[in-house]
């Protein structure tokens, strides 16, 4: 009885202490949510809203410029809004996905999975006590077939104090920071004959790039067409198919999306003026597997790839048990026999490396298209692939074994005589070759998993083939097998050798994963490859207790990084985002009085990663070129005083300046020891426009 | 020696091999940019409703409409929604003044909106539509031909056989039957050009819907 009146009492508090959050709404096949990036804001502040929509599986809402078919999603504020329509600012569109309906043919722009779309809000500088801001979330969402659906969602701010809803924040801040910037280079747009030559010029080009695409904010070009694509040393040049459509007099707008090595993406927003390409943006030949590498290139690496199997351990045992085998039956006179069982075997292994391509598309399928691709961008799996790495690492040294009962029935069934034996002996080769396949797979996985269904069908059967070439050869030129390599000692050096790529790529995969989510993540995947290691040795001493201690260890191995990685990632890490731009320096009220002594201006920007507002600015500002220009022609001193925990001596300033939460910007001219406060929402022009003296 | 198994078994992946190559060459066909006003409107003879054959050499002298539909699709609806019963309003004009209806299903089999000649005929009779004919497209070789993107999308041929329209049926992009009153329709605009001898303005325009399903 006491227990649950103490459990009332608790749950009542809890109820108390919860802010006055919006329960989401199924809209039908997405469940949209109104956030914010505060709890409460003041009078007259700018803060960023947004609606988060999590779509049904297969489903899709589209950008600003839906392409073909569709609609962008629209917010509309309603007359009982506290917050009138028109304090709220246009949505920050983070970068779209294309989303091919016909291959080729009908092409839309757009998001799956999880879409949140920001918005600044400015509330009523009359505001009194909590505000309610009342919209209906109006979209289109198509799988094949198209819903119109609406969600009415509401949010409640007080404005009373300033507090920031941190998880909230964190979740615009990382959004926002997924849409696009302005082109810091120049671009311009040759319509003089078609197809139209796109010309992007950026001083020292685009580093290395997966792909380089142009997302229209209208429909002057072909959305479907292809956009072949020319690097230069200063940047690129994209062929565009003109659509006939639209106002082609003025300059040409969209979204420029850059994806470099490793899934990363990068957004310029250009408005490319009529004029000849620019120089030194082309002749640089086509970007690395710009729109595919050629099919028959990638089947001929497959190819090479296959050969360089049969020299596994795992496979050259099997290989050498026929080749013997075949010597005799040779001899005996049954070579028709022999080039019988070579063609067994060939389509034996053919059989397997098929299916294995049809599982590789029947799980693109399965998990999407667009979300497949960009599979390096997700921290979670990133962390399992390092993992796994690292085990196959450990196998290869040799620390366990792996799937000798698997290889004993294949033997078995190997063993038959005739051509079933054959066809089961390249079945085999196939089974016991793929922990092999690791280094030259993954590679190779990385280049086709982009790549249309034929695509990936004939990379794996170039693979496949290249397995049973050898053995093929041998089977029609008997004489060649005095040529195979003895197995022996060498072969197990060999494999021994090969742990080292595979931990090199580990390490890579921690640094992808170290941008994504952190160096905690990092950290705890180490400690969990760590555990995996203390399984593999552990699991050699006989018994339940240490098997049993093995089995947690590799749970434990797995799980807890990859809960880690599922923790957000800080935003744009704080100071170290200007790393490239600027000599940040972190900011104490010393270091401040010490810059104004020696008589150089002072800027001093006040953020948190979970501040959206201030991951705007940083995009739109802070990081531009004119702002950096101004900066260095001034000798500014740049410092960042980081709230993204909250730190007294910050929160202490803050309040001397009238302020309860950041973002905040204080400017010192030359000499002066009393900063300008200037406004939340920074633009380039009043930046570049301070007084450089009081 | 070639056994006749040994010749079967290299028969069928010489044939493996030649179909992975004829898809790969197949998948790099570039995308087309359809008809264009002012060209001349591509040819065709299609199957209607009725199993009859229909020419647009058929109807020379008169001016056509190609309208692409699909009944499952929000923004078909908008239109087709009574009151206000748009799209069987333009028909019933058109039929008025002896310009050819054409309305085209190109919906592939078991794809939303196909429909056979009955399902067809049931859906005309339904809406109280007044096409000149239905026309069935399940291979899409008819949409493909004028590039036709979105239900509606919506295509004008003039008297002389020229595109004279391409694109949407109005100008507002929305799925609300609520939109219609406010919006320019662009092809009673191009049809009231058309008869009055003037030229089409705007004679192409960005085609909104659901994309067809072909």
């Amino acid at each position: 009885m006491r227990l649950a009146v103490c459990l009332a009492a608790a749950f009542g508090l809890v109820l108390a202490a919860l802010p006055a959050r919006a329960e989401p709404v199924d809209g039908g096949h997405a469940t949209v949510e109104l956030v914010s990036e505060r709890e409460a804001a003041l009078p007259g502040e700018t803060v960023y809203a947004a609606l988060k929509m999590d779509l049904d599986k297969g489903w899709h809402v589209y950008w600003r410029n839906a392409g073909d078919a569709g609609l962008p999603p629209q917010v509309l504020v309603q007359p009982d809004s506290d917050v009138p329509a028109g304090n709220f600012g246009d949505i920050v569109w983070p970068l779209p996905h294309i989303l091919p309906v016909v291959e080729g043919e009908i092409m839309d722009y757009g998001y799956d999975d999880q879409v949140v779309l920001p918005f600044p809000v400015t509330i009523p500088e009359d505001a009194v006590g909590p505000v309610t801001l009342d919209v209906i979330a109006d979209y289109l969402i198509c799988e094949d077939t198209c819903v119109p659906e609406t969600a009415h969602v509401r949010l409640r701010l007080d404005t009373d104090r300033a507090e920031p809803d941190v998880r909230d924040g964190d979740l615009i801040a990382r959004w926002i920071a997924r849409s696009h910037v302005d082109f810091p280079g120049e671009a311009r747009i040759d319509r003089s004959k078609s197809p139209w030559t796109l010309s992007l010029r950026l001083d020292g080009g685009f580093g290395k790039v997966d792909s380089v695409r142009f997302f229209p904010y209208s429909h002057e070009i072909s959305h479907p067409a292809s956009q072949p694509v020319e690097r230069g040393r200063h940047g690129a040049t994209l062929l565009l198919t003109p659509s006939g459509l639209g106002d082609v007099s003025g300059p040409l707008e969209g979204v420029v999306v850059i994806e470099t090595e490793g899934g990363g993406r990068a957004g310029y927003a250009i408005s490319a003026s009529e004029g000849a390409a620019l120089p030194d943006t082309s002749g640089l030949g086509p970007v690395r597997e710009a729109m595919g590498v050629s099919p028959f290139r990638l089947a001929f690496l497959a190819l090479i790839g296959g050969l360089i199997l049969n020299l596994m351990p795992c496979v050259l045992p099997v290989l050498s048990m026929k080749a013997f085998g075949m010597v005799s039956a040779v001899s005996s006179g049954h070579a028709g026999e022999v080039r019988r069982h070579g063609l067994w075997y060939t389509a034996g292994v053919l059989v397997s490396f098929a299916a294995l391509a049809a599982i590789v598309v029947a799980l693109r399928a399965a998990t999407g298209p667009t979300t497949l691709g960009f599979q390096l961008q997700n921290a979670p799996t990133v962390a399992v692939l390092a993992l796994i790495m690292f085990a196959v690492g450990l196998w290869l040294m040799g620390m366990f074994e792996l799937g000798s009962s698997l290889q004993n029935l294949g033997s078995g069934l190997a063993n038959r005589e005739g051509d079933v034996g054959a066809f089961f002996t390249g079945i085999l080769a196939a089974v016991v070759g793929a922990p092999c396949v690791g280094p030259f797979l993954g590679a190779g996985l990385g280049a086709v998993m982009n790549q249309p269904a034929v695509t990936v069908f004939a990379f794996f059967l170039a693979m496949g083939l290249g397995l049973a070439l050898p053995f093929l050869l041998l089977s029609y030129v008997p004489g060649l097998h005095r040529l195979l390599p003895r197995p022996g000692k060498w072969m197990e050096t060999l494999k021994q050798f090969l742990a080292f790529p595979m931990f090199l790529t580990a390490a890579w995969l921690l640094k992808v994963l170290g941008d994504l989510a952190g160096s905690g993540a990092v950290a705890w995947t180490a400690a969990g490859a760590a555990l995996l290691a203390f399984a593999a040795w552990v699991w050699k001493r006989e018994g339940a207790l240490p098997r049993s201690l093995a089995g947690l260890a590799i749970l434990a191995g797995l799980f807890v990084p990859l809960e880690r990685a599922m923790a957000p990632a800080p935003a744009l890490g704080s100071s170290t985002a200007y790393a490239a731009k600027y000599e940040a320096e972190p900011w104490s009220r010393d270091l401040v009085a010490q810059r104004v002594a020696e008589g150089r201006p002072v800027f001093i920007d006040f953020t948190a990663s979970w501040c959206a507002t201030c991951q705007v600015n940083k995009a739109t500002t802070l990081k531009s070129e004119a702002v950096h220009e101004f900066f260095t022609a001034n000798d500014v001193a740049f410092m960042v005083a980081d709230f993204t925990r909250k730190d007294p001596a910050i929160a202490a300033e803050l309040a001397r300046h009238q302020r309860a939460g950041v973002p905040m910007y204080l400017w010192y001219p030359a000499g002066s020891s009393e900063p300008h406060v200037l406004p939340e929402i920074l633009t380039q022009g009043l930046v570049t426009g301070l007084p450089v003296t009081p | 020696m070639f056994s006749r198994r040994n010749l079967s078994l290299a028969a069928g992946m010489a044939a493996a091999v030649a179909l992975t190559a004829g898809a790969l060459i197949a998948s790099t066909a570039t995308a087309s940019v359809g008809a264009q006003p002012g060209d001349p409107a591509p040819g065709f003879t299609a199957m209607n409703s009725y199993g009859e054959q229909v020419s647009l050499a058929d109807f020379a002298g008169k001016t056509v409409v190609l309208e692409w539909t699909n009944d499952g699709c929000p923004f078909v609806r908008k239109h087709y929604t009574r009151p206000p019963g748009n799209m069987q309003a333009l028909q019933a004009d058109a039929a008025a003044n002896d310009v050819v209806w054409l309305t085209v299903i190109s919906s592939a089999t078991g794809k939303q909106g196909y429909a056979d000649g009955d399902r067809a005929n049931q859906l005309t009779e339904d809406r109280h539509a007044a096409p000149a004919h239905v026309i069935l497209d399940p291979s899409g070789t008819l949409g493909r031909l004028y590039d036709a993107k979105t239900t509606p999308h919506m295509f004008i041929v003039a008297p002389d056989g020229v595109l004279a329209y391409q694109g949407a049926i109005d100008s507002e992009a929305s799925a609300s039957s609520g939109d219609i009153e406010g919006a320019t329709n662009y092809v009673s605009a191009a049809l009231a050009s058309l008869a009055a001898g003037e030229s089409v303005d705007p004679a192409s325009t960005k085609p909104y819907g659901c994309s067809v399903k072909y």
